[in-house]
């Protein structure tokens, strides 16, 4: 069956001298073609994608089409598709793992119509390489070989294009055999998409940027860096502890001259290095760009530097130099890159008059990112002109030792700068989140439900469902106006005096089918996108707004959790999982059900389900409804105090004030007594997430998704320490539960800020929660630090979340696992999941940058217009947080705004104390202690700010062309700030972030308006609609204390 | 080479074989005329030399006789021009000390020791050209060699081994998927009973997956024993025609 061949390869061994390898081949007769129109569909036996059978032609793509235009290839509208191995192969030896990995999830990808054939493995495809041929002819040889043999084996009924950039090729076979073409790829996109303009611009800038570089390859001049050693010099010189491999961290404020390289696993431990590695320079960093894994050589100590401590913009190149470093630090320098992490990035052209400066050479200019961390990109273009006021999407191609910056391509055109829709593609594109709508086949998938044909509970589902509808009272708690309802409870007494307690969580993965369509499209997204003004809905919205959201008063499918909790003590008895039908009967919102869990019937109204009743039967069921959310409180206090006595921290207890408070708002940190229906539905689903660990791990232990949340580090607490101790309070941080408890008494009566400053440190200095699969790590890792459980999920949220989709799945196999029925679908193995997880971790990371990155932008949007010299807005009051050497950061709670604010400016001037202790520049000097900073001028008048001083700052916004405005921050007076009309506004001090955000849009729109004849505004209601599902469960909550936390706007540096 | 894919998203190895298949095996018996029994096989591109002399009286110190069976000595050794690097490779070194004890140990389990009492069996094997599974492959053609010298055997001793990347467990590893450092695991099968000879693993191996390696190597084994018993039948008939009958 297979026929033996040999292959005689030449290597080079470690020491340089010539080695003939033979290997064996194995060729066969069938080979999968996964083409529907095959003539022996039985022998070639297709499994997975096959080809669709409506397209005009299969193009193959020849090796060199593969390596350079695979971005165009991955077009959606390029159909029928067929990548030859030999094709891939040469991706993978030449273009390295990464461009290689690329085309693998593009195989896989179900969506696009392309399929690998393996023509090297098939009897008559292979041709073996002769003697003195070159690789390349070779390569094009085979697989035009294999074009032609495919063409037969398909009956000659379908035409082939074999694209090409060889010119000889195409002279060659061009016209060999008929119905198999050879042309090249740029005819290739005229003759067949001369429509795709996308595709046809692309092709252009890599064109053109290949020329660039061929011609100065040519050039050669002198070296701007050093070579890169080889990876085998590398693997061996980190081996020996010579080297050692992290990943770049470019310092967002000092971009041009800091970058440290956090250590990775093994290396860190062997050199016996606590901290990070700086990197100081361009030189030293030798063609790295953010993210890379890179091979570091330490600088012997006499050449070591310290990191500064000074707040700087970004703009000034070298202003730290006139500062005083902090103590030396390991200092090393790039001597290889292990891995590039280059993604796309989005650039800005120089302005007109920056390109004249440019001068000689107006085919390359320079473009700056818009993120900081990575450096100026040289592209080849001619519409630099035209692009100027536009933010664009570059890909960086190449950076050789010889040019000063890396050579990209421009890849598309995202929207014009300071437009709120461009700066959103920015935002969404630096953080690689793709928002493509729903396509055709996604929302094919979905059932149907409208007036005309109302979706039903089948009878089939009826039967295997346990019916919950008439003997349950089921109802949710959510925020005012919640349209994706993914839990509802219920709680009641059993016959035998019992209580039985239950989660219901909406079946999503009954409506989404493993691997199908949608399936696909929720996993790449991951979770749902909150930004400021917008949301990307993971799933279809007739499935997360309709059919899976748990709405009052129809039949839904749920997965359910129910506990038999014992009458008097509440230990649990019994847990049930399974699939339900329930149909809840209210929908509260928080505000109705702390109302009637305080027995204030009053606002009966606001249940909508209870107006057509008359007053008897209304007294009853609120009575009724009543009944259960009190034995729902009770049981869900029982609960929490077991928790709390197991060491849990108490700190999330007071996110969860600050969290869900507030539902819209998450920077409203005024304090505010919260509503105790909060604590008990996050109880409960803290309940339902941990029960549901317990139970996928029992019977899944290598391969359940959890999610761990380690301790944090000791070292991290530091700056939490040092500003506690400035006001004069010690924090025990040597456990979750003696943290949380110093917290509680680190309370200054006469300004609760301090404490929530406070808090919000400690939850920076927590590590982040994290998705894991149990396989890959030990059982005592799973721990949950915030929680304090020893087994944690995501249960409860898969309507938002695609790991609770991945837990659905999981429960049903483990419940179907307990019935002794046949596994329905394939469970992920240990090593998918972990990749999995790594993803889903990885986007959520995302959505949090995201999310804070458009608040940001809302932020300077507002103040923007504002002239803040006269605008009363502009002015207030800061509190400070931290003690710079050249100023202090500041956080405005009125607005949730942190920053820098200066003491000395560029022109060494100092504040000083001029009349009515308003703040003004003067030439003077700076002293800087642990909690105060002193500024003395010449004349001898000295100002001293402490550590949680109020101070009065006006803001106002710094433009930025290349990059995000920025809010700028001024001390005004070294005095707290009094607000005229503070009295009248004490109840809502703070201007709302929704309310900044529709100003902000609506002041987008205006401009719109006046830009386009045609307007489409959107409606009042979307807004509301958008704000709603925020905060409303735990996993906002948990993710959200990050943004809490204090990041700063501006000054990350130092210390 | 970085990062060989040693199987591919459609299921291909890097020689193109599926998971689950061998290796071409070729076979001769009775290539050497003044050995009792001789044998040469060719597993893929890893080829090996038995010879087989015995039973015969102890050679050298006759207090290594044993009383009440046979004693099997087995001795391997490979040709310096074996592998990719030509390498001298001196006598009794500690790998070829360590194939042979396997070797001793697989055949003392075969080969019906009992019925030969005080006297000695002699197994050379050399190894010819190393491309992945010498073990195996010099277990097979001893086997052969053994038939071969009408030395008395309760069954075949097939032996193959298994690796295990990505989830899916290979059988009958080459070179290239040898060097790749995962886990390996060699296995000897008497194929009538099912006993197992001798099994040896490298590297660490979840448990969890132990059972599917070991069935893709017991399977593999299988299919060695249906080829070689292929190879005596024809040695058979060839001989049997020679002598004229």
């Amino acid at each position: 069956m297979l026929q033996k061949r040999e292959k005689v390869l030449l290597l080079r061994t470690f020491r340089g001298r010539t080695l003939r390898i033979v290997r064996e081949h194995y060729l066969r007769a069938c080979v999968p073609c996964h083409s529907p129109l095959c003539a022996l569909p039985a022998a070639c036996s297709h499994d997975g994608k096959l080809l669709s059978s409506d397209v005009t032609h299969y193009v193959i793509p020849d090796w060199k089409v593969v390596q350079d235009y695979l971005e165009i290839l991955e077009f959606p509208e390029l159909k029928g598709i067929i990548f030859m191995q030999t094709a891939c192969q040469a991706v993978q030896h030449q273009r390295g793992r990464r461009q290689y990995n690329r085309l693998r999830s593009l195989l896989k990808d179900t969506r696009h119509d392309c399929i690998l054939f393996a023509n090297e493995f098939q009897e008559q495809c292979y041709l073996p390489r002769e003697k003195g041929e070159a690789v390349e002819k070779w390569q094009t040889r085979s697989i035009y070989n294999a074009a032609v043999w495919y063409y037969h084996h398909c009956g000659d009924r379908m035409p082939i294009v074999m694209v090409t950039e060889d010119a000889e090729a195409i002279e060659q076979y061009g016209s060999e055999t008929q119905g198999v073409f050879v042309i090249s790829f740029k005819d290739y996109l005229d003759n067949f998409w001369p429509d795709l303009s996308a595709a046809h611009e692309l092709c252009e800038s890599i064109l053109q940027s290949r020329r660039a570089r061929e011609s100065e390859s040519q050039e050669s001049h002198g070296r701007e860096y050093a070579e890169h050693l080889p990876l085998e010099v590398l693997e061996a010189g980190i081996r020996l502890g010579r080297y050692v491999q992290g990943t770049l961290n470019v310092n967002k404020y000092r971009a041009q001259i800091e970058a440290f390289v956090r250590l990775q696993g093994a290396s860190s431990k062997d050199s016996g290095l606590a901290s990070d590695i700086l990197i100081h320079g361009m030189k030293a960093r030798n063609r790295a760009i953010h993210g890379d894994v890179v091979v570091v050589e330490l600088l012997p100590k006499g050449e070591w530097k310290g990191r500064t401590g000074a707040l700087c913009d970004n703009d000034s190149e070298d202003k730290a130099s006139s500062e005083a470093p902090s103590e030396p630090m390991p200092t090393g320098r790039v001597v290889g890159i292990l891995q590039k992490n280059w993604r796309d990035y989005v650039v800005t052209f120089p302005s007109k008059e920056e390109v004249q400066s440019q001068g000689k050479n107006a085919q390359k200019i320079l473009v700056s990112p818009w993120d900081y961390r990575i450096p100026k990109i040289r592209i080849s273009t001619q519409q630099a002109e035209a692009l100027q006021d536009f933010r664009v999407i570059v890909h960086i191609d190449s950076w050789e030792s010889t040019s000063l910056y890396p050579n990209g391509h421009f890849v598309r055109v995202l929207g014009r700068i300071g437009d709120l829709e461009g700066e959103i593609a920015t935002i969404l594109v630096e953080n690689s989140i793709s928002v493509t709508p729903f396509s055709e086949a996604q929302l094919c998938e979905t059932p149907v439900n409208t007036p005309e044909k109302p979706w039903q509970v089948s009878a089939e589902e009826e039967r295997r469902r346990r019916d919950l509808r008439r003997t349950h009272l089921v109802f949710s708690i959510d925020p005012k106006g919640c349209e994706d309802v993914d839990d509802a409870l219920s709680v009641r007494t059993l016959s035998n005096g019992d209580l039985e307690l239950g989660v219901h969580i909406a079946d999503v993965t009954h409506f989404v089918a493993s691997n199908s369509y949608i399936d696909v499209k929720a996993r790449t997204r991951a979770t749902t996108y909150y930004l400021a003004d917008r949301r990307y809905d993971m799933l279809p919205s007739v499935l997360s707004a309709d059919l899976c959201s748990l709405l009052g008063g129809v039949d839904r499918y749920a997965v359910s959790v129910m506990w038999q909790l014992d009458k008097t003590s509440y230990e649990i008895k019994t847990v049930w999982y399974g699939r339900t039908i329930i149909r809840s009967a209210y929908k509260l919102c928080y505000e109705a059900a702390q109302e009637l869990l305080d027995r204030n019937f009053g606002i009966v109204d606001e249940i909508p389900e209870l107006k057509n009743l008359d007053e008897k039967s209304k007294q009853a069921r609120l009575e009724e409804l009543a009944g259960a959310i009190e034995r729902l409180t009770d049981i869900a206090r029982h609960v929490r105090a077991k928790r709390n006595r197991c060491g849990a921290l108490e700190l999330e207890g007071v996110e969860v004030r600050v969290q869900l408070d507030d539902k819209n708002n998450i920077h409203d940190l005024i304090p505010k007594q919260p509503l105790e229906v909060h604590e008990t539905v996050a109880e409960c689903m803290i309940l339902a997430n941990h029960w549901v660990a317990k139970k996928i791990w029992e019977s899944f232990p290598h391969q359940a998704l959890l999610r761990q949340h380690p301790p944090p580090h000791q070292e991290f607490f530091a700056e939490l320490r040092k500003c506690a101790a400035a006001k004069g309070f010690t924090i025990d941080t040597r456990s979750n539960k003696a943290l949380a408890d110093s917290l509680d008494k680190a309370e200054d009566p006469t300004d609760p800020m301090v404490n929530r400053l406070l808090r919000s440190m400690a939850t920076q200095a927590m590590s982040n929660a994290l998705y894991f699969s149990s396989g890959s790590c030990a059982e005592e890792e799973f721990h949950h630090y915030g929680l304090a459980l020893d087994k944690y999920t995501h249960f409860t949220s898969p309507i938002r979340r695609y790991s609770d989709i991945i837990v659905h799945r999981l429960l049903m196999a483990a419940i179907a696992k307990d019935e002794k029925m046949e596994l329905k679908e394939n469970l992920l193995s240990n090593k998918d999941l972990e990749e999995l997880c790594r993803h889903i971790n990885n986007r959520n990371r995302a959505a949090q940058h995201a999310q804070k990155q458009s608040t940001e932008l809302f932020q300077c949007m507002y103040f923007k217009d504002k002239d803040p010299e006269t605008e009363e807005r502009c002015i207030a009051d800061g509190i400070i947080y931290s003690i710079r050497t050249n100023g202090v950061l500041v956080f405005i709670p009125r607005f949730g705004i942190k920053g820098a604010a200066y003491l000395k400016n560029k022109d060494c001037l100092v504040m000083a104390c001029g009349r009515d202790s308003c703040l003004e520049w003067k030439p003077g000097s700076l002293q800087r202690f642990q909690d105060r900073i002193i500024s003395t001028t010449t004349g001898g008048e000295s100002v001293t700010l402490h550590l949680f001083d109020h101070v009065t700052v006006r803001i106002s916004v710094q433009a930025s062309r290349c990059h995000s405005d920025t809010i700028r921050l001024e001390l005004v007076s070294n005095k707290p700030h009094k607000d005229p009309n503070s009295e009248l506004s004490q109840p809502s001090p703070l201007l709302l972030k929704s309310d900044l955000v529709r100003e902000v849009t609506r002041c987008a729109e205006e401009a719109q308006l006046a830009q386009e004849v045609v307007a489409h505004a959107i409606p009042e209601e979307e807004y509301l609609e958008y704000r709603q599902t925020k905060g409303r469960s735990l996993y906002m909550l948990l993710e959200e204390i990050r943004d809490l936390a204090l990041l700063d706007v501006s000054g990350d540096c130092g210390m | 080479m970085a990062g060989l894919e040693l199987l591919s998203d459609q299921g291909y190895r890097v020689d193109g074989r599926r998971a689950g298949e061998l290796r071409k095996i070729q076979a001769r018996m009775g290539v050497f005329a003044q050995a009792d029994g001789s044998a040469y096989i060719e597993q893929g591109n890893t080829k090996a030399l038995a010879v087989v002399y015995g039973p015969h009286e102890i050679r050298g110190s006759r207090s290594r006789a044993l009383p009440d069976r046979a004693l099997v000595n087995c001795q391997y050794s490979s040709a310096t021009f074996s592998t990719g690097e030509r390498k001298r490779r001196a006598h009794g070194d500690r790998k070829s000390c360590e194939m042979g004890l396997q070797l001793r140990q697989t055949f003392e389990a075969a080969i019906l020791t009992q019925l030969h009492p005080r006297s000695q069996i002699d197994i050379y094997v050399q190894v010819l050209q190393a491309d992945g599974g010498t073990y195996a492959a010099c277990v097979n053609a001893a086997t052969l060699a053994v038939l071969d010298a009408g030395i008395p055997m309760r069954d075949f001793v097939c032996a193959c081994s298994a690796g295990f990347v990505d989830g899916t467990a290979l059988a009958d590893l080459s070179h290239v998927e040898e060097a790749a450092g995962g886990p390996q695991l060699a296995l000897a099968l008497l194929p009538a009973s099912g006993q197992i000879a001798l099994l040896e693993m490298d590297a660490r191996l979840h448990e969890d997956h132990l059972e599917w390696v070991l069935e893709a190597a017991a399977q593999a084994a299988r299919d060695v024993h249906t080829l070689l018993d292929r190879v005596v039948r024809q040695h058979v008939r060839e001989a049997s025609i020679l002598l004229g009958d």
